[in-house]
């Protein structure tokens, strides 16, 4: 029994009759709620309203110092940095899975290796200018009190090399091999559509 | 049509489809409520410029594509080189046989396939995949040899 009606017949038993029904199906699409997406849509809207609230400073807060309006610019460089990217990744996140298989393969064949310079690049660039800022933006308000200048100074080093040399690392490590598999694993499907094309 | 209608006339086909992709039942019952999600929000923006079953059909093979990136449950199971003897096997026990021949063929014949067994047209098949028709015409008979040979070499069904 192996031609091609025979196959049709055993493929036609399997049972879906524990599918949800029309109505189930409605329901569950409405209480249906992405949780990578509002991960990413809360963050746009936090770098937004942080970036928001650096400018109110600037205006309400007019600092004499070089180093504070540095600091302010860089920090927002960051924050806008940050929020194009996500924004980015959300509208491809929305384009729809319409196009055929092959094109689908090369749409997330790219989307790998945009997240791949991602966290090579991109979060490189934007982790210094938020750094740098913030290291430069603290200086007019501690400089005059060693103490205080020490503390905070101190503080925020510390902070910026664990997340430099700890967190980072590990979570480039992780993502990285998680995404050089993909792309490893796309690549081998996409030659199986392109290597057989007359 | 509303999404009623689409969603009864094509559920189970969708199903049958992800099942042959993914050989796993629960991840192909994820995929099918996944690829209505993307045909509920996006049924007003379909234009008819294709068969709404090629539209359809898109949206659940690419879901299946990006499954890969989820996890790997994706099931080969090894088939064994010489089955027993069964006096009767089910109709159950044939499908299972089906499904993990079609686990073994790599990603894009398996999505071929489980169109071809859907009774969809090459022509259909050809625009969901994205290979001109010549090129399904040729993968549909390469994949069929080697199903047969699968069958063949384990005796089934005989």
């Amino acid at each position: 029994m192996d031609n091609l009606n025979d196959l049709k017949a055993i493929w036609l038993t399997a049972k879906t009759d524990s599918l949800p029904d029309s109505h189930e199906m409605v329901h569950i699409i409405r209480k249906f709620r992405n949780k990578k997406l509002l991960k990413i849509v809360a963050l746009v809207i936090t770098m937004i309203l942080l970036i928001g609230i650096m400018i109110w400073v600037i205006f309400v807060y007019k600092s004499t110092m070089l180093s504070t309006r540095f600091g302010e610019a860089f920090i927002i460089i960051s924050g806008i940095i940050f929020v194009s990217t996500n924004l980015n990744s959300l509208l491809r996140f929305y384009k729809l899975r319409v196009c055929s298989n092959k094109e689908f393969l090369q749409f997330l064949e790219q989307t790998r290796l945009r997240q791949q310079f991602y966290y090579r690049r991109t979060q490189v660039v934007a982790m210094a200018f938020c750094a740098t800022g913030l290291l430069a933006y603290l200086y007019e308000g501690a400089y005059k009190n060693t103490m205080l200048f020490i503390g905070a100074y101190t503080g925020t080093v510390l902070y910026l090399l664990v997340l430099w040399f700890v967190v980072r690392p590990r979570v480039f490590k992780k993502e990285e091999k998680k995404i050089n598999a993909q792309i490893e694993k796309l690549e081998s499907i996409s030659k199986q559509i392109n290597n057989d094309e007359i | 049509m509303d999404f009623e209608q689409i969603y009864n006339q094509y559920s189970p086909q969708i199903f049958r489809v992800c099942m042959g992709y993914v050989n796993d039942y629960e991840q192909a019952k994820d995929l099918t409520q996944e690829t209505f999600i993307s045909v509920w929000r996006n049924l007003s923006t379909f234009r008819n410029q294709s068969k709404i079953s090629t539209w359809i059909f898109r949206i659940a093979t690419n879901n299946c594509l990006r499954a890969l990136e989820k996890n790997s449950r994706i099931t080969k199971v090894e088939l064994p080189f010489h089955l027993p003897d069964v006096p009767e096997e089910t109709q159950e026990d044939k499908l299972t046989f089906l499904y993990n021949c079609i686990a073994e063929l790599e990603e894009i014949d398996r999505i071929i396939i489980s169109l071809v067994l859907e009774d969809l047209p090459q022509a259909e098949i050809a625009a969901i995949v994205g290979l001109s028709h010549g090129n399904i015409r040729i993968k549909v008979h390469r994949i069929k040899d080697k199903l047969a040979t699968k069958f063949k070499d384990h005796g089934q069904f005989e």
